[in-house]
């Protein structure tokens, strides 16, 4: 390791623990009015920001990522601003618990090449909120719109009073330097974003991390759903900004019985189904063979680039390339992840081979992330949830705009969604300022009556029973 | 705003602080502390010593200006004394109270 990269990962992170020492200070009034010029200024430049990314990265859509920009400023505000994140947050008389929030210190935010801007301003929001500085990580192909990004809230939020070098930047341009800083002692949490490796990369650096990796969302239409809905709110989701989002669809499950209706509403909905050899010309440009992950290059294209890509011909407006697959895994591997307007489609005999066919894609690459049921069979939606292993189980609900919160229900709006202990992450929440603080419990006396009115001398005698025990414990005198 | 004293028995130099140590009021002592607190060229003949008793808060461009003081200084010729609680986490939070000798 050179001297120099750990001269300059010390320099930063030296910077930013003074930031913390500073921060830790503040009282729930100024942390506020801080929060509330960030996200003036980030919501300000929301268009200008977007088409930055959007040019930078040539991924997705800039009108959408103004909306994906709205959220990480505008709605994340909403959702956090009259949160207590400051001293005394709780306190119940009853059980003589007063809860006290601090904040972590120093935290590292990797940002994604396909949501840049937004994910970078929702992560200032909530570390700002909770006191924190924050050093974002840009992936190398968005730095630019990062940087920029960076700038504007770093200024206002100087302006509204913030301790010096409370955001800083770092770009990922040396992999090296990245795991520097995610494994340097002063760093208090990694809040990771990304794809596999940066997430094992993050939990393996002997530091806190919430690390959230990709998803593989699997969406089953029951036989009671209103398909033409169902296949009308896939689409808004999947063509939004080209399905960079990872809790975005990524195969439909139907039964035989409606396999027939599924298809004809896609394809009145501007919709392609690929043929096989299609099928195999499309793999090859959407798969890396040797990683068996999706290639870049694809990542937030349009149908149009997708298929010339790949040497097809598809009707012009195509919206979305659906690929019906035999089978789940490696040897079809349009069943994995793929962060572009392409879909798998299963169709199975009956209703539990379907639901099997979705934990299989559940478990391929997206476990813990998020899962999706148009129905309007109650029991069935109860049974899909309980049978998934996905921290959002979405009902009737585009996945894209479903899962990060706000749009479609009353999730947290989040750019950072848990996976679990499944996705390796130690909750299954949407990440928001609420997960950044510590909480300490000032826990006064109340005796426990229970306790203290029984003989504890009963312990000890091995000739009583677990049950002559506990009629003595629970004795009402 | 800082008061300063020699004691010249026991060769000890002692800033006093009072208030809040800001940006801003870091930014107009500057000058006062650059002109009044005694560092020659390598290490300092005299002991100098941060009073804070009467200070409530710290900016981390004061924490700096300690950082800078105690280096000019010299190995154990600072320190800073009779910190509030708050203050003196704040100190353990920058990490740097061992390096700046705060009791």
């Amino acid at each position: 390791m050179s001297d120099n990269l750990l001269e300059k990962a010390n320099e930063i992170l030296d910077k930013a623990q003074l930031a913390a020492a500073e921060f830790h200070q503040y009282n729930q009034e100024e942390t506020d009015r801080i929060v509330e010029a960030v996200f003036k200024a980030g919501f300000k430049n929301r268009v200008k920001l977007a088409k930055m990314a959007q040019e930078e990265t040539g991924m997705g859509i800039w009108e959408h990522k103004v909306i994906k920009n709205v959220l990480g400023t505008q709605l994340v505000y909403e959702s956090i601003r009259n949160e207590k994140t400051v001293g005394v947050i709780s306190s119940d008389p009853r059980t003589g618990i007063t809860e006290i929030a601090q904040p972590l210190g120093p935290i590292l935010a990797v940002i994604p090449v396909t949501n840049p801007t937004s994910t970078s301003m929702f992560k200032i929001l909530i570390c700002l909120k909770s006191r924190n500085p924050i050093i974002i990580s840009a992936h190398r192909g968005a730095a630019k719109s990062c940087a920029e990004t960076v700038r504007i809230c770093y200024e206002a939020a100087l302006e509204a009073g913030a301790p010096e070098d409370c955001i800083q930047m770092i770009s990922s341009g040396s992999r090296e330097f990245t795991q520097l800083i995610m494994g340097h002692p002063k760093i208090a949490l990694i809040l990771a974003t990304g794809g596999t490796g940066l997430v094992k990369a993050a939990y393996s650096s002997g530091n806190p991390a919430i690390g959230v990796g990709p998803g593989n969302v699997p969406v089953f239409i029951d036989e009671s759903a209103d398909i033409p809905f169902a296949v009308k709110n896939i689409i808004s989701s999947k063509t939004f900004d080209n399905g960079t989002i990872c809790a975005s669809e990524q195969a439909i499950v139907v039964m035989k019985t409606i396999e027939q209706k599924v298809r004809d509403e896609f394809e009145k909905q501007h919709c392609y189904f690929l043929d096989p050899e299609e099928i195999k010309k499309v793999e090859k440009i959407a798969i890396a063979e040797e990683s068996m992950s999706m290639s870049p290059g694809i990542v937030g294209q349009p149908v149009a680039v997708i298929a010339q890509k790949a040497g097809i011909d598809v009707p012009d407006g195509t919206k979305i390339l659906l690929a019906k697959l035999g089978g789940i895994g490696k040897e079809f591997p349009l069943s994995i992840e793929v962060l572009a307007p392409i879909l798998a489609f299963y169709s199975a005999d009956d209703y539990h081979t379907a639901v099997n066919m979705c934990i299989d894609l559940n478990y391929l690459g997206g476990i813990g992330h998020s899962a999706c049921i148009y129905a309007n069979d109650e029991k069935r939606i109860m049974e899909y949830a309980g049978l998934l292993n996905a921290g959002r189980i979405l009902v009737n609900t585009p996945t894209s705009q479903g899962a990060v919160g706000y749009f479609y229900n009353l999730l947290a709006p989040s750019l950072t969604l848990g996976c679990g202990t499944g996705g390796k992450n130690i909750t299954t929440e949407n990440i928001t300022a609420k997960n950044l603080i510590n909480i300490q419990r000032v826990s006064r006396r109340k005796p426990n009556e229970l306790w203290f009115s029984h003989d504890q001398s009963a312990y000890y005698d091995e000739s009583l029973s677990t049950d002559d025990i506990m009629k003595e414990y629970y004795k009402n005198h | 705003m800082v008061n300063f004293n020699y004691n010249p028995e026991n060769k000890t130099f002692t800033a006093t602080f009072v208030g809040r140590m800001d940006t801003l009021a870091v930014e107009k002592m500057n000058e006062v502390m650059s002109v009044n607190i005694p560092l020659s060229e390598g290490k300092s003949k005299d002991k100098i010593i941060f009073d804070l008793r009467d200070v409530e808060y710290i900016s981390s461009s004061f924490i700096r200006i300690c950082v800078s003081i105690a280096k000019q200084a010299g190995q154990g010729q600072f320190s800073i004394v009779h910190c509030q609680p708050f203050v003196k986490k704040t100190f353990k939070i920058s990490g740097l109270d061992d390096i700046l000798n705060v009791t």
